[in-house]
């Protein structure tokens, strides 16, 4: 399930949750510590239950606990988070983030910490099967068996809070934007740096019409029957147009694939734990993703998220990289929140076809390719005569 | 009642007593209150009638079979099963040898029935619309591509049902948008609620889209690989046509479709379809059937439907006929020139279903070596790639 960390009351519920929450935790933790050295430990557990639980021992200034279970887990380098702090809180400023990077360091710390102490009780446990290996008195014996029993609880105990904070620690790291390549200009729109101009504006010794009228003179598209069959922002396309769609797919197939990437055709309808993994919010405010009803399933707004599934959970050999995909899809994206401007015909739709360049490479190599593939498209569009920045 | 109410509302008009006026606009009064409610009565049973009318299935070409599946009729068979010297392999495993297709990874990403296809094979799909859509345009039918998300109103005005139990519908959440499970939806509501010329007929159209099926209800039996799938793409013809000349129709579409397989290279059979296979907008329907050598049985590669009114009559499609006589001398001009507007017969059929197509190019001509032969027509939209060999590793 993922969260939308950019506004929206959701975000709100949560960190009117989380600080009640941390109190509690260090209250355990606490509290588990000092019992354990006393070896009094009967209560404890009752009161690590209770608040797992939400049973009847809760401290009144606690909220009840709100029970949101990321689906998935980020392999998030925490340690290089936290040695690089400045950086990261830099970072998420420029992005315009609102991940709170002081609670994940929190997080992470407690997290640490927590799990040093299963780490120990484990050991703590583990010498104590050894010692009940060799031979003892049976009074001794019975004493053993009721720490080990002891330690077990406490362990389950803590085991599962360590599962409680890995999930919290999770549902706000997930929200991280990547880090920045240092030659990223800072800022806005208007902040955007000229990487190369090709070409210039052609002159027309006439009016020029746009696209829709073009369009609509030669038969190409028709706008209106897609109104009434779908609602707007649909379109079907007609005659030439059709040839002209297949012509460029065609095209562009054969000209990457030219270049040393595999082609394939992916699903549309893909599981939504996938597309988050993508870094698409699914169920966010103003959502570019569709959902299928009855289902945890979405539609794709880029083949970029069927590809990057291709790998999903696997260990690559060294030797199998680079890895390079031309994929040819049809994309659906809700638009929302793209009202106004540039929005008439075939500018913002809610369904097209495309054709994109996925590629998996060894960590140094990727700027190389970032290279190679803006080179790709600068001369693919250059051939067609196009005039760009 | 309306016209005792006009009556009342006439006789007012003139010069009346006062006593008299008094009378007749408590007449009119009650009448408008009594024909409120029996109009509000009326939509009710408007409602209950359409609702248990639309459920009517098409009426039946007298020549169809009457029973199920084993009742179909045999209206042509072409060419014969290849006799193969060596062991035959089914689509999967061709495809997994020459690296066509992934499975695996799509049932991670997506689920069950949903595949990647990779190399040669994305080459074959391409080749296969390509040529679809160009032998059919060249034989009349304006080629379109259609919205893939459309209102779950115009599934339903086609012969779907969207909500119904088993339904082959993928629905949109949030939303009244279903997406489509052939174009034959898209391309019979592009004309929705329109009164066409008389000389606008016969429209014909061959829609390229992908397609979603939910194909619940369907375990079991050949689900295996590309035969059974969610997601699709389709080459479909559809007509638009007067009512006289839809068999007439029907008869052109179902020999496009065996030019084009024959032309193929496959060998196939044509069946008129029995009384309880034609789903309810069907008049008539024929399927094709081709020999699928792996599967060691034939299956379905195309249906070919004449929906006669059935979905012109839901979808509000009408046209307005030419007089054959000229009008009387007396009629204002340009008031009924034409007669009373009738609606339109509509006809589908599938030009190419990419998947089950893939399935019989790749089991009927495979070679010993593990490599596919590709038919001569396909050649030239593949850049004129002839074989589809075994990659060495």
């Amino acid at each position: 399930m993922g969260l939308s960390c950019v506004g929206g009351t959701l975000h709100a519920l949560k960190l009117a949750t989380i600080p009640a929450m941390t109190f509690s935790l260090s209250t355990i933790r606490m509290g588990t510590r000092g019992l354990l050295h006393g070896r009094i430990w009967s209560p404890m557990p009752l009161i690590c239950r209770a608040f797992s639980s939400n049973a009847v021992e809760v401290p009144l200034t606690r909220e009840p606990e709100l029970v949101v279970k990321p689906q998935w887990r980020a392999s998030i380098d925490f340690k290089w988070v936290r040695d690089n702090k400045e950086i990261v809180a830099a970072n998420i400023l420029n992005r315009n983030s609102t991940t709170d990077l002081e609670l994940v360091l929190n997080l992470y710390e407690q997290f640490c910490r927590l799990q040093k102490e299963v780490e120990r009780m484990r050991e703590e446990r583990n010498a104590v099967a050894n010692k009940m290996k060799g031979k003892l008195e049976s009074s001794e014996r019975q004493a053993l068996i009721e720490e080990g029993k002891n330690l077990k609880e406490g362990l389950l105990a803590l085991e599962e809070d360590l599962v409680h904070l890995t999930d919290k620690l999770q549902l706000e790291a997930q929200c991280m934007p990547n880090i920045t390549h240092p030659d990223v200009p800072i800022g806005g729109e208007d902040q955007a740096a000229l990487k190369k101009m090709v070409g210039s504006p052609r002159m027309f010794s006439f009016p020029v019409k746009d696209h829709l009228q073009l369009g609509k003179e030669l038969d190409l598209f028709d706008f209106d029957a897609a109104s009434e069959v779908s609602g707007s922002k649909f379109y079907y396309l007609k005659n030439e147009a059709v040839l002209l769609e297949m012509a460029l797919v065609n095209w562009a197939l054969s000209e990457v694939s030219r270049r040393g990437f595999v082609p394939v055709t992916t699903p549309e309808i893909v599981r939504s734990s996938v597309v988050e993994k993508c870094g698409f919010q699914p169920r966010g405010q103003n959502t570019q993703v569709y959902s299928i009803e009855g289902s945890d399933q979405c539609l794709i707004g880029t083949a970029e998220i069927p590809v990057g599934g291709i790998h999903m959970d696997s260990i690559l050999a060294d030797s199998d990289l680079p890895l390079k995909y031309v994929a040819l899809s049809h994309c659906f994206r809700t638009e929302a929140g793209a009202a106004g401007t540039a929005t008439r015909g075939l500018y913002r739709v809610h369904q097209f076809t495309k054709v994109e360049m996925f590629i998996l490479c060894h960590p140094e190599e990727s700027d190389n390719y970032h290279e190679e593939l803006i080179s790709i498209e600068q001369e693919l569009f250059s051939s067609l005569g196009l005039h760009f920045k």
